[in-house]
């Protein structure tokens, strides 16, 4: 018993990181109903930076973070207008193409920047842990739980208490109708590109700490776990996004503990299969799935 | 030729067989990432069956193709409900749960002396079909594009046919289809099944092309390969997979100054190919209006004789 309360609370502590990039995810595809598979690689290409900068100057953890973030916001910028902007407003496969294309690129651009296979990336604090009662806790997991927990305090904040956060929310509920009250929705899609880098790459720099280091795989763990996170929550969900990558979290720790390692990522992905024949909208957002085949329909 | 000429276009060919079966998909609006595991599951049947039982290899093809589509088959039906992002995740599941799977099975046989079979993260090793018999890697590119030629034929038939409209018409809208007394459950099943056949064949190619497998080649990077190729080469006709393998492997693999810088100039120049050309370079319009030139053309030299 002890063992599976301590596996639980593991799982729930990494799978705060998960639910920060399925954030990511949920926000962009909320706005714009397209998928960015650039997401991970621009996270990685950011991260590549600060490790960059690690490696050869020698800099401060804060200048790392802080490059990390800036660079993948300005990746994915660079994302946001090659692969959304400019290809037409009717071809979503194309964008999705397109971005995938874009990956690649991104990910040969940082295996460029920092040819070997691994690199240690500088952690926030030395690896530490604590007892409470029979439970053993991990001081940098417990940090980025903290982490997560104020990311998502900021962003409901961001979305619910400003005017921003209601030009993001219309346009998602409805594209034409938030047009006609006047919003902007080519900036509206930039911003939510930015917030969702943003997102990334506090997630990635804060993951990336807890591992203490960083290797080209990075990007296509990052796109699956956030992807897979996301699916599980509900497409377009916000709480689903949270609640999918904790539950990805505390499935993946309990498949490693009592499976071993080699179940781990087959269990996530059998549990999302399953999720996806059984109930397509995954945990919350069967609501927003329905919603859509409503549409469908009536057109 | 070289061998170095010779694996290059052995690889485009083995490759455009994926890229027709996601191409397929995407015909019939389907966005498939997992187009890879029926690569992957063709080639392990089909190494099974040469390598293990001693069979012929067009018993291995066969087995490859039947496994790879009876499979997809029944995928093809658990994934019926879903749509758009919906079902291309789901296939992307899918297709990560073979690989993982394929990591983890461990089934050898001993064959004259020497353990035979797939050895989870090791691979499959040993299919060496086309060795014992001596045969060169030219005659085995033959056999390739032999079969890529039959499966072209094939698409190529039934996009003339009644078959062919009636794929078109899925992708463009699926619900027109079904209000036309089709029976869309039956086609989309039978869509994924084909295209599960023509990939499995391609993976059963594969395998005894490098007389090795390992699951780690059947990850997601092929199967969104696959589909960028099928996009970027046009969904106007069967050939537009090869347009875009060509542009991917043929070209940027030969031209030497770019080596190491490929995935940055092919990835630049494929974005930019879609914000002008989002259905890709041979899409139906175009390929509609080469068609009318060809017929026109041709009417004319006949007018003329």
């Amino acid at each position: 018993m002890i063992d599976f309360i301590q596996n639980t609370v593991d799982g729930v502590m990494f799978g705060s990181s998960y639910a920060l990039l399925a954030i990511g995810f949920t926000i962009v595809f909320g706005v714009m109903r397209r998928l960015n598979l650039a997401f991970g690689a621009s996270i990685m290409l950011g991260a590549y930076m600060g490790t960059w900068l690690h490696v050869h100057y020698q800099v401060h953890v804060l200048v790392v973070a802080v490059t990390t973030v800036a660079c993948t916001v300005l990746v994915g910028i660079y994302v946001e207008r090659l692969c959304f902007h400019a290809v037409r407003r009717d071809a979503a496969l194309a964008s999705m193409v397109s971005s995938f294309v874009i990956w690649m690129q991104l990910e040969e651009a940082a295996i460029h920047l920092l040819p070997e296979r691994t690199y240690a990336f500088p952690g926030l604090f030395a690896a530490g842990s604590y007892e409470a009662g029979p439970f053993l806790f991990r001081t940098e997991q417990t940090a980025m739980l903290l982490l997560a927990a104020v990311m998502v305090g900021a962003l409901h904040l961001l979305l619910h208490r400003t005017r921003f956060g209601l030009a993001l929310r219309a346009t998602s509920e409805n594209p034409l109708a938030a047009a006609y009250m006047g919003i902007h929705r080519t900036w509206t899609v930039l911003c939510a590109f930015v917030l969702m880098s943003l997102a990334g790459g506090v997630a990635g720099f804060a993951i990336l700490a807890t591992d203490q280091q960083i290797t080209p795989f990075f990007g296509l763990w990052a796109t699956f776990k956030g992807l897979i996170a996301m699916m599980l929550g509900g497409m377009g969900s916000l709480p689903g996004a949270i609640l999918g990558g904790l539950l990805l979290g505390v499935v993946e720790a309990h498949a490693l503990w009592y499976l071993g390692a080699e179940y781990r990522d087959l269990s996530a992905f059998l549990l999302l299969f399953a999720m996806l024949v059984s109930r397509p909208g995954g945990l919350l957002g069967q609501r927003i799935l329905s919603r859509e085949e409503l549409a469908f329909r009536r057109v | 030729m070289d061998d170095y000429v010779i694996t290059v276009l052995s690889n485009i060919g083995m490759i455009s067989f994926i890229g027709l079966s996601a191409y397929l998909l995407l015909v019939t609006g389907e966005i498939s990432f997992g187009q890879q595991a029926y690569f992957g599951l063709g080639a392990y049947a089909a190494g099974a069956v040469t390598a293990m039982f001693l069979l012929p290899i067009w018993v291995g093809i066969l087995v490859g193709a039947c496994v790879a589509g009876g499979i997809a088959m029944v995928v093809g039906a658990l994934t019926l409900r879903l749509s758009g992002l919906y079902f291309s995740i789901s296939t992307l599941a899918f297709a990560e749960m073979v690989r993982l799977i394929l990591l983890i099975v461990h089934v050898q046989v001993e064959v004259e002396g020497e353990m035979v079979g797939p050895a989870g993260a090791e691979g499959f090793h040993g299919i060496r079909w086309m060795f014992e018999r001596d045969l060169s890697l030219a005659h085995f590119m033959l056999l390739i594009y032999g079969l890529l030629a039959l499966v072209l034929i094939v698409l190529l038939l039934v996009e003339r046919s009644r078959l062919g409209s009636v794929f078109r018409m899925l992708g463009s809208d699926d619900l027109l289809a079904e209000m036309q007394g089709l029976d869309t459950v039956r086609y989309r099943i039978l869509a994924a099944g084909v295209a599960g056949v023509i990939s499995g064949i391609g993976g059963a190619l594969y395998a005894h092309f490098t007389t090795y497998v390992e699951p780690q080649f059947f990850n997601v990077m092929l199967g969104v390969h696959a589909l960028a190729y099928g996009l970027i080469g046009g969904l106007g006709t069967a050939f537009g997979p090869f347009i875009g393998v060509a542009i991917d492997i043929g070209f940027l693999e030969s031209v030497r100054f770019i080596q190491g810088y490929r995935m940055i100039v092919f990835g630049g120049l494929a974005a930019v190919l879609l914000i002008f050309m989002p259905r890709g370079i041979l899409d139906e319009e175009r390929v509609h209006r080469l068609k009318t030139l060809f017929r026109r053309r041709n009417h004319a030299g006949a007018q003329r004789r």
